[in-house]
């Protein structure tokens, strides 16, 4: 009879899990879907007249729109809106596994250092614009962008790896290393005529419009190819949650999980930033508000973060060209302003509830 | 049938020694080891030698085996442990932290067997009304129950429990040493817990060891360990030992030494 009792109880809490989850799954349908719808909005807008169904009608058939307006949608709408959901999904995925690995939620891509590298990078391209055999003029900007973020990456992984990897080192380290890189750069600010300065300054804001297919194709590259290792870890990150020491007791290799996290997240960072500037604050907020729509199972949170990344820069990218006529705003000026709304109102709706 | 065996165990951190040449009595299928001394007298530390988280001088078998020469995933199948802290205040539920750790260890159950096994472990520890509850909103004696439905999860043949009642009511505090011990009696396990509370120390376990200092001051039965003289050395406190109405060991602290 106890037995029966018992069973009962069980399924009821079963069928209760089960009814979150399958809210989760519909919370994560509709953030698909209003990625799409971003995206949308961010096609058809911009100076030149290219209305809703000229974009849909130019993109299964690219003959049926003109010369100037295919070369509109195809060299200019497409690559900077794509550009902006991939670099989002990207920032937004790095920024939930760099949070939840160092367990704390002020943890962003940036605070590894990876950022402020590929700042360093930039300037040193502008500054002192070296020249590169192999490499064309418009191509070494953003490749020593990626070689300063991945430069930073591999130091914060071999902290991780012979500083005893504990997460206090790792936020101490990348914090220092922020400090160093902002340093030099001030110093190159120092050398640099003010047409450099500018050019820094427009690189550090953040900007999707220098953006071809090329990066298009390079950013969502390395995202699809690091999304399945994030996803075999979303058991382990969930666990996680629950404390390192607990993760330590059950048998979890920590000090490793902790190497291969900063590992995906540094290039993912290193790559995203590399072609269209350190875009702030995507991966701080991107996983906050997944947090707060879908919680901590990260099998959830893991696709909502990156979604929550992609449709924050998408709609940023929208307002960029949309708020004010025939001007392009730099869209890290507006991620910020599209962000802190967003998170603000999810948090006084979750203060709200009992 | 379950062995446990420490046989002059030494540790520290650095210079810093922590344990010194810590023998404990042989333990058997169905017993509960009490650790008992003040603070830092080194229980914890023996606890994360006895898990294998930190490296330590001496002889350490399980069944018969050198705890070094079983392979990890074998060793974290065969011990369960749960450290003082509970889990952490996250917004985690603790149903999704018992999916995620049958997962993450890749327990091999089907998702209707691990539903059920969640589903009596939580209803046994009295947390069904709060298992879908997140983290943060729970005391933290909920939450150390939460951590000691993580420790059962594998069913472990040896479980070592760093002060499980601390948080604790006085109701859970009982509640879950009967569950413990009913657990072990029933597969054959051994416990090894470290505690502050003497009565509970006298009313569930075996053996007890006190340490104090790092070393063993005494080890053995409840009657053995806990007497007057014994209590007056570790303790610095003037006790009163006598027998309750169950014939279990009653400990009457009545004044600082």
């Amino acid at each position: 009879m106890r037995r029966c009792d018992v069973t009962d109880i069980g399924v009821s809490l079963q069928d209760r899990f089960n009814r979150i989850k399958s809210r989760r799954q519909i919370i994560l349908a509709l953030l698909t879907l209003a990625t799409l719808a971003s995206l949308a909005m961010d096609l058809q807008a911009g100076p030149a007249s290219l209305g809703l169904s000229d974009v849909f009608a130019g993109i299964i058939d690219p003959a049926s729109l003109d010369l100037r307006q295919r070369i509109i949608l195809w060299e200019v709408r497409l690559p900077d809106a794509l550009i902006a959901l991939s670099v989002g999904a990207a920032l937004g995925l790095a920024g939930v596994e760099v949070q939840t690995i160092l367990d704390n939620p002020l943890a962003s891509p940036f605070t590894l250092g990876v950022s402020s590298a590929a700042v360093l990078g930039a300037s040193v391209a502008i500054v002192l614009s070296p020249s590169i055999t192999f490499l064309p003029e418009a191509a070494i900007l953003p490749a020593l962008a990626l070689v300063f973020a991945l430069g930073s990456g591999l130091f914060i992984l071999a902290v991780v790896r012979f500083g005893g990897g504990a997460r206090e080192t790792v936020v101490l380290f990348g914090i220092a290393l922020v400090f160093l890189c902002n340093a030099l750069t001030a110093a190159l600010h120092y050398v640099a005529d003010a047409d450099a300065i500018q050019q820094i300054v427009f690189w550090t804001i953040g900007n999707l419009t220098r953006a071809g297919w090329a990066e298009v194709w390079v950013v969502t590259a390395c995202f699809l190819v690091i999304l399945p290792f994030s996803l075999r870890h979303v058991w382990v990150l969930t666990l996680l949650r629950g404390g390192e020491a607990h993760a330590l007791s059950l048998g979890i290799n920590v000090s490793r999980l902790r190497t291969w996290v900063i590992l995906r997240s540094s290039l993912l960072t290193a790559f995203a930033v590399c072609f269209v500037g350190a875009i702030g604050f995507i991966g701080l907020v991107g996983p906050h508000i997944a947090r707060l729509l879908l919680g901590e199972d990260h099998r959830f949170l893991v696709p909502g973060a990156a979604l929550c990344g992609a449709l924050i820069l998408s709609l940023a990218s929208f307002l960029s060209k949309a708020l004010i006529s025939g001007v392009i705003i730099p869209v890290g000026i507006l991620t910020a302003v599209v962000g802190v709304p967003v998170l603000l109102g999810l948090l006084f709706r979750q203060r709200r509830m009992p | 049938m379950t062995r446990v065996e420490v046989v002059g165990v030494s540790a520290g951190y650095g210079k810093k020694q922590a344990l010194f040449d810590v023998t404990l009595p042989e333990l058997r299928s169905g017993e509960i080891l009490g650790l008992l001394g003040p603070n830092a007298s080194g229980k914890s530390t023996l606890m994360r030698c006895l898990a294998r988280e930190k490296r330590a001088k001496g002889r350490i078998l399980l069944n018969d085996r050198e705890q070094l020469s079983i392979p990890q995933t074998e060793w974290h199948e065969q011990v369960g442990s749960m450290p003082q802290a509970p889990p952490a205040p996250s917004a985690l539920l603790p149903t999704e932290l018992m999916w995620s750790t049958a997962r993450a260890l890749a327990l091999d159950l089907s998702d209707a067997e691990l539903a059920a096994k969640i589903e009596q472990v939580f209803s046994r520890l009295g947390l069904d009304a709060v298992a879908l509850s997140p983290l943060h909103t729970l005391s933290g004696g909920k939450r150390q129950l939460v951590g000691l439905a993580l420790a059962m999860i594998r069913e472990p043949s040896l479980l070592l429990l760093d002060e499980p009642t601390a948080a604790l009511d006085l109701h859970w505090r009982m509640a879950v040493l009967e569950m413990v011990r009913k657990e072990i009696s029933g597969r054959g396990g051994i416990v090894v817990a470290a505690l502050h509370d003497l009565d509970l120390a006298a009313r569930y376990c075996d053996h007890i060891a006190m340490l104090d200092h790092g070393r063993i001051v005494v080890a053995g039965s409840p009657e053995e360990v806990l007497t007057a003289d014994t209590l007056a050395k570790v303790y610095r406190v003037e006790a009163q030992i006598r027998k309750d109405s169950d014939d279990c060991l009653a400990i009457d602290i009545l004044r600082p030494i």
